[in-house]
């Protein structure tokens, strides 16, 4: 299918479900409703009534116009599965991360994401800028943090006992 | 008149509102240019100090912060593609592609130029025009409004240069991200969790969309960056580029000073809607967002341009024009002073103080943009790969500093993922932005409307104004289309 037509179809997907799905159950009309007030979910669905026709829109004129492809993507030439698993990876660093705070706290988990990020955007060279960066920068970031604004940055309970 | 005027001037020039002012603006620029710091966080934390402080210089001080913040936020936009205010989110469409290119100083300086040139005449509009214009603002209804933002939004969706079709798209998808948590009468939409009961905030989902897709690519894609990034010292802004733009400069300060004056539209409103204008009036306009001088200077000097303008319904009539506006009523209050048509009567010479220092202070912002600019522009020598993970790091500490929440710093995760999906599928990430920014205000002023007018929705073309927006409208769409047909034709003549 070509890049178009999966856009326009992908969006109207996702615009009638939020329609057909989410909103039934979770924009709940109130009991009473203030004079000629509209009700929370006019709006919602108004913009997903809206959604549906711009991607169905899309879909067909991608369909049209199949002649024109979109500009390629800028790559280092690896394969579309070696970068899936690339994206992957970002995901379950981003969720581990979030995952990690609680127990090992923002600190230890920013400098873990970072130093994860590093290694996966291929730098490999300079190893004294990388330990800078991972451990340094957390570091440094969080005492200004700290000191000038007094944000209180989340402690995990395992290394509660050790101040961080 | 005149005694008064002097009078003021004297008292302002000390050297001691002179520092302060200094301080304001270089403060303010440093903290725009970090992501996820934004000018209301300064404002906010500086608002203890002014406690201690007589009214015109606290005043003054918040003035600057606001100022140096609106400034700040096109230093990270241009060099490493995260607006540090939601205002700068169109520098970073032309100002990223130019550091790409080397020109990251022209860039910086072209902002500069414009971002001063628009503080200025939004000063001098705030002397002249504070009052007529507030006035009209606020014969502005509901109706008039949400055609106002309608018209806004759909010329960012012409703007974001791709294809309007896209532009509505990402719009459409900003609207909708914009209903998460609680409406206008108290219901909740989409509140999956506790925390996605008071909807989501910006500054995650405009640091999220913008800066983390970079990171993203930069890991996914791995797209070889063989530019050289050019000493900012060479990248002086000549004559011809400067005068080209002064059109844009003149017309986006314009645009940001009456935007500015409407309460509730603010910089990032006026930067959107002035980078469209241009990019519809300008014969450079297939350019933009591929790093073109003039997007830049339309973005700044509306952005800059709006932030004097917003002290003209908080003065005038006492209705602050957006958050940080809202967070000086309070600083007024404190220092016992009360913003509104009375406080021209009975602290004129404080008002003129004000007017002085504002108009002193756009000086001071040129200043404080030359030296901040070298000392940012090392920015631009670090490694992709070392400064895109720096700048996740800020990102998290940042967005955790405003609110101390981890849920915010999972939105800002998932708006990165988000952002990296749109740019897949080349949908524009500017219109979303300001849709979610508009969002809450176009729902809001279209459910008052229809209430006023017990359901009738003819009421959206009930008045001159209304139907000036519905043409312009019109006028945007249609032109956009024709712009996009042709640039069919075109491929599929180059395709044939």
């Amino acid at each position: 299918m070509a890049k178009p037509v999966f856009r326009g179809l992908l969006v109207a997907a996702l615009f009638a479900i939020t329609l057909f799905i989410l909103i039934p159950p979770f924009v709940l009309r109130p009991a009473f409703i203030p004079g000629f007030a509209p009700p929370p979910d006019m709006w919602p669905r108004t913009v997903c009534l809206v959604g549906i026709a711009l991607g169905l829109i899309s879909a067909a004129s991608g369909g049209l116009n199949r002649q024109i492809a979109d500009d390629p993507l800028e790559t280092d030439g690896s394969s579309r599965l070696h970068m899936v698993a690339r994206f992957g990876m970002v995901v379950i660093c981003f969720a581990l991360f979030v995952v990690l705070v609680p127990s090992a706290g923002f600190l230890i988990s920013t400098i873990a994401l970072t130093l994860a990020a590093i290694l996966l955007t291929g730098e490999r060279g300079r190893w004294l800028w990388v330990a800078l960066l991972a451990v340094g920068g957390p570091i440094l970031i969080m005492m200004f943090f700290h000191s000038v604004l007094g944000t209180q940055f989340p402690k995990g309970i395992l290394t509660k006992p050790f101040g961080f | 008149m005149l005694h008064e005027i002097l009078s003021a001037l004297i008292e302002v020039a000390t050297l001691q509102n002179l520092l302060i002012m200094t301080a304001g603006i270089w403060g303010g620029v440093i903290v725009g240019a970090i992501p996820g710091m934004t000018g209301t966080m300064a404002v906010t934390l500086a608002l203890p100090f002014t406690f201690y402080m007589q009214p015109v210089p606290s005043i003054l001080l918040l003035v600057a912060l606001y100022k140096g913040s609106t400034y700040g936020g096109s230093v990270s936009a241009i060099l490493i593609k995260t607006p540090g205010t939601a205002s700068a989110a169109c520098t970073a469409l032309d100002g990223y592609p130019l550091a790409q290119q080397g020109k990251a100083g022209k860039a910086l300086n072209m902002a500069l130029y414009s971002s001063v040139i628009g503080d200025f005449v939004s000063n001098i509009s705030l002397i002249f025009f504070a009052a007529p214009l507030a006035l009209l603002a606020l014969k502005v209804g509901p109706p008039e409004y949400f055609m106002l933002m309608l018209f806004a939004l759909t010329t960012v969706a012409g703007v974001s240069g791709g294809s309007l079709l896209l532009g509505l798209i990402s719009g459409g998808l900003g609207l909708l991200l914009a209903t998460v948590g609680e409406d206008m009468y108290g219901s909740f939409r989409f509140a999956f969790t506790n925390d996605m009961q008071s909807g989501l905030a910006i500054a995650p989902v405009l640091i999220g969309l913008f800066a983390l897709p970079e990171l993203i690519k930069l890991i996914v894609l791995r797209a070889a960056h063989h530019e050289e990034t050019a000493k900012l010292g060479d990248q002086k802004v000549t004559r011809t580029e400067f005068i080209s733009s002064l059109r844009t400069i003149l017309k986006g300060s314009v645009i940001g000073s009456i935007m500015g004056a409407i309460p509730g539209i603010g910089p990032s409103a006026a930067a959107f809607f002035s980078y469209g204008e241009a990019q519809r009036s300008s014969k450079n306009g297939k350019n933009f967002g591929k790093g073109e001088l003039e997007g830049i200077a339309a973005s700044e000097s509306a952005n800059n341009g709006a932030c004097g303008a917003t002290m003209i319904p908080l003065l005038a009539l006492g209705v602050p024009g957006d958050v940080i506006t809202g967070v000086m009523l309070g600083a007024f209050m404190i220092q016992g002073l009360t913003p509104g048509p009375l406080l021209f009567q009975t602290n004129i010479h404080e008002v003129y103080m004000l007017l002085i220092g504002m108009l002193v202070s756009s000086v001071l912002l040129f200043f404080a943009g030359k030296v901040t600019m070298r000392m940012f522009s090392y920015v631009s020598h670090i490694p992709q790969t070392l400064l895109t993970p720096l700048v996740l790091l800020l990102c998290l500490f940042g967005i955790f500093s405003i609110s101390s929440s981890m849920f915010d710093v999972a939105v800002l995760l998932g708006m990165g993922l988000v952002g990296f999906g749109m740019f897949l599928l080349n949908i524009p990430a500017a219109p979303f932005l300001i849709a979610f920014i508009l969002g809450p205000m176009l729902e809001e002023n279209l459910r008052r409307a229809l209430a006023i007018s017990r359901g009738d929705p003819s009421v959206l073309l009930s008045s001159p104004i209304t139907w000036i927006f519905s043409v312009l409208i019109i006028f945007v769409i249609a032109i956009t289309v024709r712009r996009e047909i042709q640039k069919i034709k075109d491929r599929k003549a180059v395709a044939a």
